[in-house]
């Protein structure tokens, strides 16, 4: 079954364009991250998604409804985390929970909610003196209490420490096992690759790719290799194939290729003629962000015509 | 009336049998209304400040007036009470919930829209009837039931009765009509200075605390606004004369029209997110030039 279908999605503001003609979908019980740059659009997205507002053209669908006309049965099969939190200060963790459980018609058990979402501890303490982690999680509490179908994540983890963040990704995790469908936002590469299946990368309020973790990562082109000579003198007698690569300040190197090997063979002979030690080589896998920024770079400009 | 009455939301799910999925229906809307009004209403008594203005207010007045001998303005002064309870503190609840994003997420919730405002213009309604029976009260534990000189000016069972629908229908009124002004208010920091600005000049001109040698165009308008007909309306039942009806029917229509017209300026008008989203510095998309209005 398909979660969420969206074809052509247009959201002007004024002259603005914030999406600009984006079409995707997510079959039932994906993990998508929607990874982009501040301004790329994840949030107008996501709030066209959550029915907050309708796309200016373009259809969206979500468990077959139309977000913004979505009635209150299709709001009880939707979870949302918000990307700033939104808590009553003078409840504590449990009373909201309780009062948001009352609206659904299957509603988790609070202490279930509670001990997903690690607010066991804090449960009892007024949410208005929580810490920003604490009530990021009770926004994730909220969120997953009706048992949604399909569950919307707006940078659940933005200003958090990491080890709270670490903890939301366990929580999270353990839903997207049970088959909930996540739609996750963030600007951090890691938790995408971490816990999604799917990363959709928005630059400029356009698609600049529909991937996945893996492909992402070997998309990513050469690996770096690094070598700094300990004396500057020996640069003249490196071998052809290196000397082009040093550096302006005449002692580093810097390789970017996909011949490791080849690199490697040639800058140890080297080292070996010249009796130099190998102490401060690094070799640097292509990194996931080295891949994000080339996608993000490789966009058009917001003028610019998208091929 | 017990403060937790509604608020019990159920904790776990209805139906007793697991398995029980497939036949679960959504929450019927007077047990959600019940669950709201419990809700806000817990809130009201929770925050001290709205009592200390609702009920604190009017008590204070009618103690510094018992050196006089004479009568106190029982009516006058729970009815000051009342329009900063179901006006401005409401007023500025309101605003507060919207700019820190708790109407938004209410508003993504199963919760019928409409269950919000009920839930929180009858919890102030409530509010500020305890308020104005707490000020009737302290009146008769000050003064006995005997207001004023003659034995035809006394409060009775039924003047009390009126003097409570009174403020029931008034504090609607102002309610009402402090939701749909809150759409007009952009932040927290402006909501009590407008709020204030709005109330305390036209209760003063209808007589509230004191009478004015107003020009009279003012005080043939002020009886079309919601102050004057609530004084007045209260009054009456304060000091009720033989043959008159304890609730003058002009001072009701007036105040119920101003429920009615307040309720649908605010249904047509309301916004549910906040003026400026409340992002982490840093996060926010940076060339957003507005958020979205709709």
């Amino acid at each position: 079954m398909t979660a969420i279908v969206a074809e052509h999605v247009t959201k002007r503001f004024g002259g603005f364009e914030a999406v600009s003609d984006v079409s995707f979908e997510v079959p039932g019980g994906q993990f998508l991250a929607v990874l982009g740059p501040n301004g790329a659009g994840k949030t107008t997205t996501l709030e066209m998604l959550e029915g907050f507002s309708a796309p200016t053209s373009g259809t969206l669908r979500v468990l077959g409804t139309d977000p913004h006309r979505g009635s209150r049965a299709w709001r009880a099969r939707i979870g949302l985390v918000l990307q700033s939190t939104s808590l009553d200060p003078g409840l504590t963790a449990r009373d909201t929970l309780a009062l948001f459980a009352g609206l659904y018609p299957d509603p988790r058990p609070v202490s279930e909610a509670i001990e997903i979402a690690g607010l066991a501890a804090d449960a009892r303490t007024k949410v208005g003196v929580l810490s920003g982690g604490q009530r990021r999680r009770v926004d994730l509490a909220i969120g997953i209490i009706g048992r949604p179908a399909v569950l919307f994540l707006d940078e659940p983890t933005t200003a958090l420490d990491p080890e709270a963040r670490r903890h939301t990704w366990t929580a999270v995790e353990n839903l997207a096992t049970s088959g909930t469908t996540i739609v996750l936002t963030t600007h951090y590469i890691d938790e995408a690759d971490h816990l999604a299946q799917r990363i959709l990368v928005l630059a400029d309020g356009r698609i600049a790719a529909d991937t996945t973790p893996a492909r992402l990562r070997a998309q990513a082109g050469p690996a770096t290799i690094r070598y700094v000579l300990e004396d500057p003198g020996v640069a003249r007698a490196l071998p052809a194939r290196l000397a082009p690569h040093l550096e302006p300040d005449g002692r580093t190197l810097l390789i970017r290729s996909t011949d490791i090997a080849g690199v490697l063979r040639e800058l140890a002979g080297f080292a070996e003629r010249h009796r130099l030690g190998l102490a401060g080589l690094e070799v640097g896998p292509p990194s996931l962000e080295e891949a994000y920024l080339t996608v993000i770079d490789s966009q058009p400009s917001p003028e610019g015509n998208r091929t | 009336m017990s403060n937790d009455a509604g608020t019990a939301t159920p904790v776990v799910p209805r139906a007793a049998s697991p398995g029980h999925a497939a036949v679960a229906r959504l929450p019927g809307t007077p047990r959600l209304l019940a669950g709201q009004i419990g809700y806000q209403v817990r809130q009201l008594l929770a925050n001290g400040r709205t009592l200390a203005i609702g009920i604190g207010l009017p008590v204070i007045l009618l103690i510094a007036s018992k050196g006089k001998g004479s009568a106190p303005d029982v009516a006058g002064y729970a009815a000051f009470g009342l329009t900063i309870t179901a006006w401005a503190s409401y007023g500025v609840r309101l605003v507060a919930a919207r700019e820190s994003g708790l109407l938004k997420r209410w508003r993504a919730s199963p919760l019928p829209r409409w269950c919000y405002f009920a839930g929180a213009i009858l919890a102030t309604t409530l509010t500020a009837v305890i308020a104005g029976a707490v000020a009737v009260a302290v009146a008769v534990l000050l003064w006995g039931s005997h207001f004023g000189a003659g034995p035809s000016i006394q409060l009775t069972g039924r003047g009390t009765a009126a003097i409570l629908i009174v403020f029931a229908l008034a504090a609607l009124a102002w309610a009402s009509a402090a939701t749909a002004v809150t759409s007009l208010i952009p932040s927290v920091e402006a909501a009590f200075p407008t709020l204030t600005l709005i109330y305390f000049p036209l209760v003063i001109v209808s007589g509230v605390l004191f009478s004015l040698n107003e020009p009279s165009w003012l005080s043939t308008l002020v009886t079309y606004l919601p102050a004057q007909p609530m004084i007045d309306a209260a009054r009456n039942a304060v000091h009720h004369a033989p043959g008159v009806p304890f609730i003058p029917g002009r001072d009701a229509a007036v105040l119920a029209a101003w429920a009615a017209g307040g309720l649908l300026v605010a249904i047509l008008t309301f916004r549910w997110e906040p003026h400026r989203p409340r992002g982490h510095a840093g996060t926010r998309p940076t060339r957003s030039p507005r958020p979205d209005v709709g």
